[in-house]
């Protein structure tokens, strides 16, 4: 799962071992970025 | 256009116009009004309020030396009629 | 028996007019003006692909929005359930316009050029891929050609007789067409038969008519309409596939009946 670190900045990505915890500045807030996806949207 | 005859006498006619409202309803029921020999045309777009059944449903009576059905298509004759006349006077004028 | 319509218009332009019709039944007044809203087809967006929106607002928002863009929609080269992809990519600082959406077909885009579809800010990114259909206005009201359409009776203003010395002075509003049939009574240029828009006098009779007693009749049979598009479309295409649609369904009908 790709998160980005919301003090650093920085591209995350955690494993199911590691906890929820930036590996590079260790703070706990991580935001989940967009999927890169193409998402389609019926506009009815 | 789907129609299903609900009654059909020599002189009276009531038939459902499936997928029709009231934009074609009303004009072809005023047309149907001006057809010589048409005594009474109507329709009812919910008829007794029948569970969701909204399609409407045609009446025409005609006096007795007049088949309903050949007035129904006079009717709409009239119609057609009525929009091609519309359309020269239209372009007339634009 | 032939049916003796006389039409002429008032008022003209790309997008609105005005326009008499005599010798029309209120039926048919009323099935041209329900179809001119409901029955015209105009191609609006119903499907978007969205490959990038970075921007503050949802994709279900910004497909709400295009889907509301009128689009330019030629009827004589498609019907209804055809497609054309249009697509816009905007980068921040910068607002996302209807403008930027860019049309697969030169015959379909945008009516207007400037409506906001997002505020971008910097380092926001709308790319979106946007499917158009044909569609009637009974639909999605965003397929309606018919923006404003209705009608009014024409309206004939008879002069019977001077306002006594003493009576208040009270306005007498009016809206619609007047047809001029008291022009002796009017000061300056009119003459009988004149068309007059009401807002000429500023919708108020006491002006043009000043200290008269005056009664008012509708003119039976003649309707003025008054029709203004999104855009999609002109206002005598309007007005031409709308009878042509209730043309159609009397023929399919007289189609039917025969069989």
């Amino acid at each position: 799962m790709s998160y980005k670190c919301s003090r650093c900045k920085r591209d995350v990505t955690l494993d199911e071992y590691g906890g929820v915890r930036c590996p590079y500045c260790g703070h706990r807030v991580l935001l989940k970025e967009r999927s890169r996806d193409v998402k389609e949207v019926d506009v009815k | 256009m789907d129609l299903r005859v609900i009654e059909k006498e020599e002189t009276m006619l009531s038939i459902e116009i499936a997928g029709e409202d009231h934009t074609f309803m009303n004009v072809l029921k005023g047309a149907l009004l001006e057809t010589d020999g048409v005594t009474a045309a109507t329709y009812d777009m919910n008829p007794e309020q029948s569970g969701g059944q909204t399609d409407p449903v045609l009446t025409v009576k005609t006096d007795v030396d007049v088949n309903a059905l050949d007035a129904l298509e006079a009717g709409a004759d009239r119609v057609m009629e009525k929009a091609d006349d519309f359309d020269a006077a239209f372009d007339a004028a634009a | 028996m032939t049916q003796d319509y006389e039409v002429e218009f008032v008022e003209r332009s790309d997008r609105e007019a005005r326009f008499l019709v005599r010798g029309i039944s209120p039926a048919f007044a009323n099935g041209i003006r329900r179809a001119m809203i409901a029955d015209v087809p105009t191609f609006s967006v119903d499907t978007v692909r969205v490959i990038e929106n970075s921007s503050v607002m949802f994709d279900e928002q910004i497909g709400l929005r295009l889907g509301l863009v009128p689009l330019t929609t030629d009827l004589d080269d498609f019907e209804v359930g055809d497609e054309v992809t249009l697509s816009i990519d905007v980068s921040g600082p910068e607002t996302a316009y209807s403008g930027d959406l860019v049309s697969s077909d030169s015959l379909v885009g945008p009516a207007d050029d400037n409506i906001p579809i997002i505020d971008l800010k910097d380092g926001q990114r709308l790319e979106v891929e946007a499917d158009a259909v044909l569609d009637r206005g009974r639909e999605h009201a965003k397929h309606q050609g018919g923006v404003a359409v209705g009608y009014r009776h024409l309206q004939r203003v008879e002069v019977v007789g001077d306002k006594g010395e003493f009576e208040d002075d009270e306005t007498h509003i009016l809206r619609g067409v007047i047809e001029e049939q008291a022009a002796e009574h009017v000061d300056g240029d009119a003459d009988d038969g004149d068309l007059v828009l009401t807002e000429e006098f500023d919708s108020d009779l006491t002006k043009r008519y000043p200290g008269k007693e005056l009664e008012v009749h509708d003119v039976e049979n003649a309707f003025v309409f008054h029709a203004e598009t999104d855009g999609s479309l002109s206002v005598e295409e309007l007005t031409l596939r709308a009878v042509d649609s209730i043309r159609s369904r009397a023929d399919e009908l007289r189609d039917a009946v025969q069989l």
